[in-house]
């Protein structure tokens, strides 16, 4: 035993001497960057931005300062942007310690962010730091935002608390509550880039400017408030205004690499739709029997979509079942449709709707872009027995001659908290006569 | 000779589970994934089957001279220099094994948790660790192996289940990996990754019997080849074939990208607890044994005055590999695809010559009787 | 005018010199120096003092009782530390030799007749002994002729010894070493003349503390009473709650100079007597100066000195060593100490509570995982975090890690100054909380603690999650049932902040693996000391999860018992009865 504490205290002193701590970072030593953005260069390759926090006090964490008058310039929500030009993602990091007083760390970082235009031309060269290297964690969000990632970050701020981390992580996770955007992990992103079976999508992102939506007593503004269901918009377009400027909508699509074009909000939900990652959300259709009128629902996924795939004459074919349960959200016409004959019809009706926008958004990949984002490969796979024989084929260039055979059932179970919806009355006519017409 | 003390037989099972399974901690998922593609889940199986027979093999030799272990065997079947000379090649492969093992270890911990940490500092204290080990002796590495496997099972269990969200099953397809014939040559030649298993055989008299011997054997092979199978499907469901072989270390991956909310993410702890634990137990198992067969062979009824002189030894040979690619092609492959042939068939050629000469254990056997 | 001559007198001292009065200093001399001084001594009086003792016996003293006789039976054996002389003179002269009764007045040497016939004398330490049972039990029924009348036996030893002393033990001493040990531990000594052999009688009458509260292993459940000082009542406290015939007691005596006594309890024919005579092994073959108890013993016994962690049980309540002496195990006590000490014991039993055993299996097995939760916290916490801080900042959730960071941002100091500056003051608290007197004590102990940290926080030495860290590794070590390894696991907590701040989490797993392989060779009385786990013995029920009472059927296997069940398979028979009244439930599941 006397052996052994020899060792011991031996081998405690060649540690303090050589003082081999030298990962040892204090908390304190470093920033954690939360966000980095890529853009094209002007005068090298690659321009980054990363936002890191500030450690400027609040006050014991009770009410901050932020934003006020006695925040820094260039100071958002508590945290620091900054840029540079350089030949690479992670030496450009390292130069910016040149000006920044603590050492940049990722291993908190939540979000890397690509403009559209990098996304256009191939990501390849920036994909391998974040695979490589080991602070960067593999469950950041990747984005591709339009316009550039610079202005993007600059305007990535928190409004309702204090923490950026935070409100970060909670708005990436709206994808859950809407499906108007999907919820795509780097991991996720990178195995799809080098997938035989897949070709890789993430969250399409941009900044509203707040302009498309027309002032109400603007002129020359006429009022008709038309019904218009699926409506397909671009990041940056949706009619709306508020504080923060950055939202998500749509998604990304990519053909290895590079970026080849995006999907819109409802493409984005049939999409989810199609490949089971679809949560919940209000799915709003026109009433068929009353047109001008929505009927709303809390759309969800009754179970995993079925797919299955063989050849046919040596044509692929792919076959999605897809069954989705939805609850009643609201009937603007009033028409009883919570009886049974009727609510068979709604069925029929949304199942209907769903199942053309799948196959639309489905051709739309096949036809215009060639990418299987749906991962229809993987289906594929099981008709071949080695991955040679797999490899050979490449299902990727293949993609566009499946026939893709959608078979959607739809069922509203639930009719929220009325069982049925009286007439509204008012003092022209009475009920009847309004049932007569 | 060297009194090492009994050890029951699930205490035999953990060390040697923990000794065959320690390398899909490392490099290994990767490269079967690589050599196997979406076969390497159950080409690994073929490798075990392939390893199991070899020690049946190994078997007959133990039940032909019974209370001898395998030092004693060489000296008795093969005569008092070739004898030695296969114990000093056994003694000197468990040297080189710790060597590169101990290694392979500290470029993963360099290149997962301590990128700037001078590398001899991480062997210096590994090799206290081993040391003392060492020195605790083969009783004490079997209880440490015992609890150390419960843990190691806990916390394999813990990272192979949280990255569920990312499992697919679809990843598996198409099964056949590059076909048939890949997968069988592979299998066979990997049996190599499984032939540790033989260093029960110097072990033999703690063991209590030979029935023990074989028990352990096969049931560890059979947990090894579960687990380790176990690894690499759980990488090719979440990975896919071709970020599978990308990996240096598929466990870690793995823990890495756990992701359930805000809070609970980040586990990859866990497995540094884990890892340290197995290659510990492992590297300790080897370098007793490297010491135990010297002083064996050469009837030195002391072996820890030998333990500082085989410490340095080992330290020159983690020296050796210059870097992480020479270490993953030369020397890990050289391991876990031709070691079979130091392993297992030094023993075969000895059980040959016992046949050939008609050796036998018979003066151990008339004590026992 | 003396004043004035006085003053004047001191008005010269201040101006002549004058010699300074020598101040004689004390100083120890050297063994030899006295040997040396006492060798001289012994000359010079044996040159003069034989004159000076007779003439000081033929003036002052009467003539003892004793001497009466003396010149008659001239040629009687002297009394020396092998023999006892037959002769009372011979006798005391020993006995007050011994005790240097010149110098030391505690000895009381009283002759009387018995009976008015035979002459004798009782020895006895005063203070040692209860007056009460000396004068009234034992010199009255002797110096009362009543009895004797009749009996004209020229030795009537045999019958004072069976019918007139009127305490409750007797022995016959028959060696003088017993003698004196005898009257040292509170016994009183009759003689009576030609008798070459001592009667002693039991009169133990010191003070002692009684029967109290445990201190250190209070529960809620179960037996509130303690050992106290007395190692007389400790043992009977232990008899109380073994009634078995079987029970056995064994005195050992420890302690080159006050020869203290101890006790092994265990009972005969079910305890593996291997280890009772390892325990009567080593206990004997003890050679030291003062022996203060089973504290000292412990060290003096046990199998590995340098050990983090203890390998004897130390255990101030009855109930607890009853039951581990029923397991198979040996106590052993110590006069004047209000612990036993069991041995061989397992890691299992230091983290095991007495309550566990008297709360449900529900309750018990919660309270444990509690406890051993709290010992996880108590050795690794302050480690983990530095190694968190340091290393691993990608563990923190990211707004914990900003506020972190936030809250350090005005702290000057390293992460692991603050960490040891936390510890060492906790410790600080509690070591002064112990001697700080009175009521005081317990409350400053917490307000202390608070206190400090509130203000440490607030003046910027440390940030305040390290607070939390340290309050609840203080806690967590509070639970730790067994006191010593509560120190043992305070110790250790240490060794993981050095090894957490020089590697992080790869030098904590280091440690633990060194402290493991440590553990699993250390060895108590034989016994592993984390039996049942490491060696892999048969299953235990009693470890981590505490199972029913009536299914803890078997003693621990590692202790080797001579009988090795505990109860019967079923020990609630009641349960394979009918109940006396009862019905049928027709049509219930039951």
């Amino acid at each position: 035993m006397r052996k052994l504490r020899l060792i011991l205290f031996f081998v405690i002193l060649v540690f303090i001497l050589t003082s081999c701590t030298t990962d040892r970072h204090e908390v304190d030593d470093q920033v954690y960057t939360l966000m980095i953005g890529c853009d094209k260069g002007i005068e090298n390759k690659v321009r980054i931005t990363i936002q890191f926090p500030t450690y400027k006090e609040g006050g014991g964490g009770g009410m901050g300062k932020k934003g006020g008058g006695g925040s820094e310039e260039g100071e958002v929500s508590g945290t620091l942007v900054a840029t540079i030009e350089a030949s690479s993602i992670l030496e450009g990091i390292n130069l910016l310690n040149t000006s920044t007083t603590r050492r940049i760390s990722f291993v908190h970082t939540k979000t890397i962010v690509f403009s559209e235009e990098m996304a256009k031309e191939g990501v390849r060269d920036y994909l391998q730091p974040i695979a490589r290297f080991r602070e960067a964690r593999r469950i950041m969000q990747i984005i591709v935002c339009k316009g550039t990632a610079e202005d993007f970050i600059k305007d990535n701020k928190t409004q309702i608390g204090e923490s950026l981390s935070k409100a970060m992580e909670l708005a990436a996770k709206q994808s859950e509550n809407s499906g108007y955007f999907p919820e795509v992990p780097f991991q996720e992103f990178y195995t799809a880039t080098i997938s035989p079976y897949r070709q890789a999508f993430t969250i399409y992102a941009g900044l509203n400017e707040f302009k498309t939506i027309k002032p109400l007593d603007g002129e020359n503004v006429k009022k008709n408030s038309p019904l218009r269901t699926e409506y397909n918009m671009q990041p940056g377009d949706i009619p709306r205004t508020g504080n923060r400027k950055i939202e998500f909508i749509g998604m990304a699509v990519f053909n290895g690499e590079k970026m080849v074009g995006s999907l819109s909000s409802y493409e984005t939900r049939y999409f989810l739709l199609a490949t089971g990652r679809f949560k919940r959300g209000i799915f709003t259709i026109e009433d068929k029997n009353s047109p001008g009128d929505a009927i709303p629902f809390d759309l969800r996924l009754a179970r995993m979509p079925k797919t299955s795939a063989h050849f046919e004459n040596g044509v692929p074919v792919v076959n999605v079942k897809i069954s989705v349960e939805a609850d009643l959200g609201a009937i603007q016409s009033r028409i009883a449709y919570e009886k049974v004959n009727k609510i068979n019809d709604l069925n029929r009706h949304l199942a209907n709707i769903i199942q053309g926008g799948i196959e639309k958004t489905i051709r739309k990949t096949q036809q215009e872009w060639n990418t299987d984002i749906f991962g229809f490969g993987k289906k594929i796979a099981h008709n071949f027995s080695t991955v040679t024989e797999f490899e050979q084929y490449n299902w990727l260039k293949h993609y566009k001659e499946a026939k893709v055979n959608v078979d959607v059932i739809a069922n509203v179970r639930r009719t929220g908290l009325m069982m049925s919806s009286s007439p509204i009355r008012n003092n022209e006519d009475t009920i009847l006569s309004k049932e007569r017409k | 000779m060297i009194k090492e003390g009994k050890i029951g037989t699930i205490e035999a099972i953990s060390i040697s589970t923990i000794f065959l399974i320690t390398k899909a901690f490392y490099i290994n998922p990767g490269t079967v994934i690589k050599l196997m593609s979406t076969a390497g889940w159950y080409a690994t199986e073929i490798s075990v089957l392939g390893s199991m027979l070899l020690f049946l093999i190994l078997y007959l030799l133990m039940k032909r001279f019974p209370g001898n272990d395998l030092v004693g065997i060489f000296d008795i079947a093969a005569g008092k220099f070739l004898g030695k000379l296969f114990s000093l090649i056994f003694s000197g492969f468990f040297v080189y094994y710790s060597g590169v093992n101990i290694r392979e270890f500290v470029e993963m911990i360099k290149a997962y948790i301590l990128p700037y940490t001078p590398p001899s500092a991480i062997i210096i204290l590994f090799m206290g660790i081993v040391i003392a080990y060492a020195y605790a002796g083969l009783e004490g590495i079997a209880r440490m192996g015992y609890l150390s496997f419960i843990v190691i099972l806990v916390g394999l269990v813990i990272i192979l289940v949280l990255p569920f969200p990312f499992y697919d099953i679809d990843n598996l397809f198409p099964m056949g990996g590059y076909g048939i014939k890949a997968s069988l040559q592979y299998g066979a030649l990997r049996s190599s990754a499984y032939s540790e298993v033989a260093f029960l055989a110097f072990i033999i008299n703690s063991l209590q019997g030979t029935k023990n011997f074989r028990k352990a054997g096969l049931i560890s092979l059979a947990f090894a080849g579960i687990i380790i199978g176990t690894i690499i499907l759980c990488s090719l469901l979440a990975f896919e074939y071709p970020q599978g072989s990308e990996n240096l270390s598929a466990l870690f991956q793995l823990s890495r990208i756990v992701y359930f909310s805000r809070f609970f993410q980040r586990v990859e702890t866990v497995f540094i607890f884990i890892w340290v634990m197995a290659s510990v137990i492992t590297v300790s198992i080897t370098f007793y044994l490297a010491v135990s067969i010297f002083c064996k062979s050469f009837k030195i009824p002391k072996y820890r005055p030998f333990l500082l002189p085989f410490a340095f030894c080992t330290f020159l040979v983690t020296l050796l590999p210059e870097n992480i690619s020479e270490i993953v092609e030369k020397h890990t492959n050289f391991l876990r695809s031709y070691s079979m042939f130091i392993v297992y068939f030094i023993p075969i050629l000895v059980l040959i010559i016992a046949i050939i000469r008609g050796k036998k254990g018979v003066k151990e056997k008339d004590e026992e009787a | 005018m003396a004043e004035k001559s006085n003053a004047l007198k001191k008005l010269f001292s201040y101006l002549i010199y004058k010699d300074k009065k020598q101040v004689k200093e004390f100083y120890i001399p050297e063994a030899d120096e006295i040997r040396k001084q006492q060798d001289n001594c012994k000359v010079t009086r044996k040159d003069t003092t034989p004159p000076q003792e007779q003439k000081s016996k033929g003036i002052k003293k009467p003539v003892p009782i004793s001497g009466v006789k003396q010149d008659k039976n001239a040629d009687t054996q002297k009394a020396d530390d092998k023999t006892i002389s037959t002769d009372i003179t011979e006798n005391m002269k020993y006995i007050k030799a011994k005790f240097n009764a010149s110098v030391n007045k505690d000895i009381v040497l009283r002759e009387f007749m018995i009976a008015e016939k035979y002459k004798a004398f009782i020895a006895y330490i005063d203070g040692m002994i209860d007056k009460n049972v000396v004068n009234n039990y034992i010199l009255r029924p002797l110096l009362n002729g009543e009895k004797f009348k009749g009996k004209d036996e020229e030795c009537q030893l045999d019958f004072i010894l069976q019918s007139v002393l009127e305490t409750n033990q007797l022995k016959k001493i028959t060696k003088h070493s017993d003698v004196v040990f005898d009257m040292l531990s509170g016994n009183t000594l009759l003689y009576v003349n030609g008798c070459n052999y001592y009667i002693s009688n039991e009169t133990k009458g010191f003070p002692a503390r009684g029967v109290e509260k445990p201190v250190i292993e209070g529960v809620i459940a179960g037996a509130q009473e303690a050992f106290n000082e007395s190692l007389k009542t400790n043992i009977t406290l232990v008899r109380k709650i073994i009634k078995n015939h079987n029970l056995t007691t064994e005195y050992i005596k420890l302690g080159e100079r006050n020869q203290n006594l101890c006790a092994i309890m265990y009972i005969n024919g079910m305890t593996n007597p291997a280890i009772v005579d390892e325990v009567k092994r080593r206990l004997k073959g003890i050679d030291i100066d003062i022996n203060m108890g089973d504290g000292m013993i412990e060290q003096l016994i046990e199998d590995n000195t340098f050990s983090i962690v203890p390998t004897i049980l130390s255990t101030e309540r009855p109930d607890r060593t009853a039951a581990h002496i029923v397991e198979g195990r040996v106590a052993i006590f110590s006069d004047g100490v209000p612990f036993a000490k069991v041995v061989p014991v397992t890691l299992s039993a230091l983290i095991h509570s007495p309550e566990d055993a008297y709360m449900r299996f529900p309750y018990g097995t919660l309270l444990r995982w509690i406890r051993l939760l709290g010992m996880f916290f108590a050795t690794l916490l302050p480690g983990l975090y530095i190694a968190i801080t340091n290393f691993h900042q990608e563990m923190i959730p990211t707004e914990l890690l900003i506020a972190i960071a936030k809250a350090k941002e005005n702290v000057p100091f390293p992460t692991i100054l603050e960490v040891v500056l936390m510890e060492v003051s906790f410790e600080l608290i509690r070591e002064a909380g112990i001697r700080i007197p009175g009521i005081v004590g317990n409350t400053l102990g917490i307000i202390g603690a608070l206190i400090l940290g509130q203000a440490a926080v607030q003046a910027n030495i440390v940030s305040p999650v390290l607070i939390i860290v340290v309050a609840i590794t203080g806690l967590g070590n509070f639970a730790v049932p067994n006191f010593e390894l509560a120190l043992g696991i305070r110790l250790l907590r240490f060794g993981f902040i050095i090894f957490g701040v020089l590697l992080g989490f790869y030098g904590i797993v280091a440690l633990v693996m060194l402290l493991g392989i440590y553990l699993v060779s250390q060895k108590s009385f034989g016994v592993p000391l984390l039996a049942t786990i490491a060696p892999r013995t048969t299953r235990s029920n009693d470890l981590l999860i505490r199972y029913p009472i009536w299914k803890q059927e078997r003693r621990p296997d590692l202790l080797n018992t001579l009988d090795r069940s505990r109860q019967p398979e079923i020990s609630r028979k009641w349960t394979q009865e009918n109940p006396n009244y009862s019905h049928d439930r027709v049509g219930e599941d039951d």
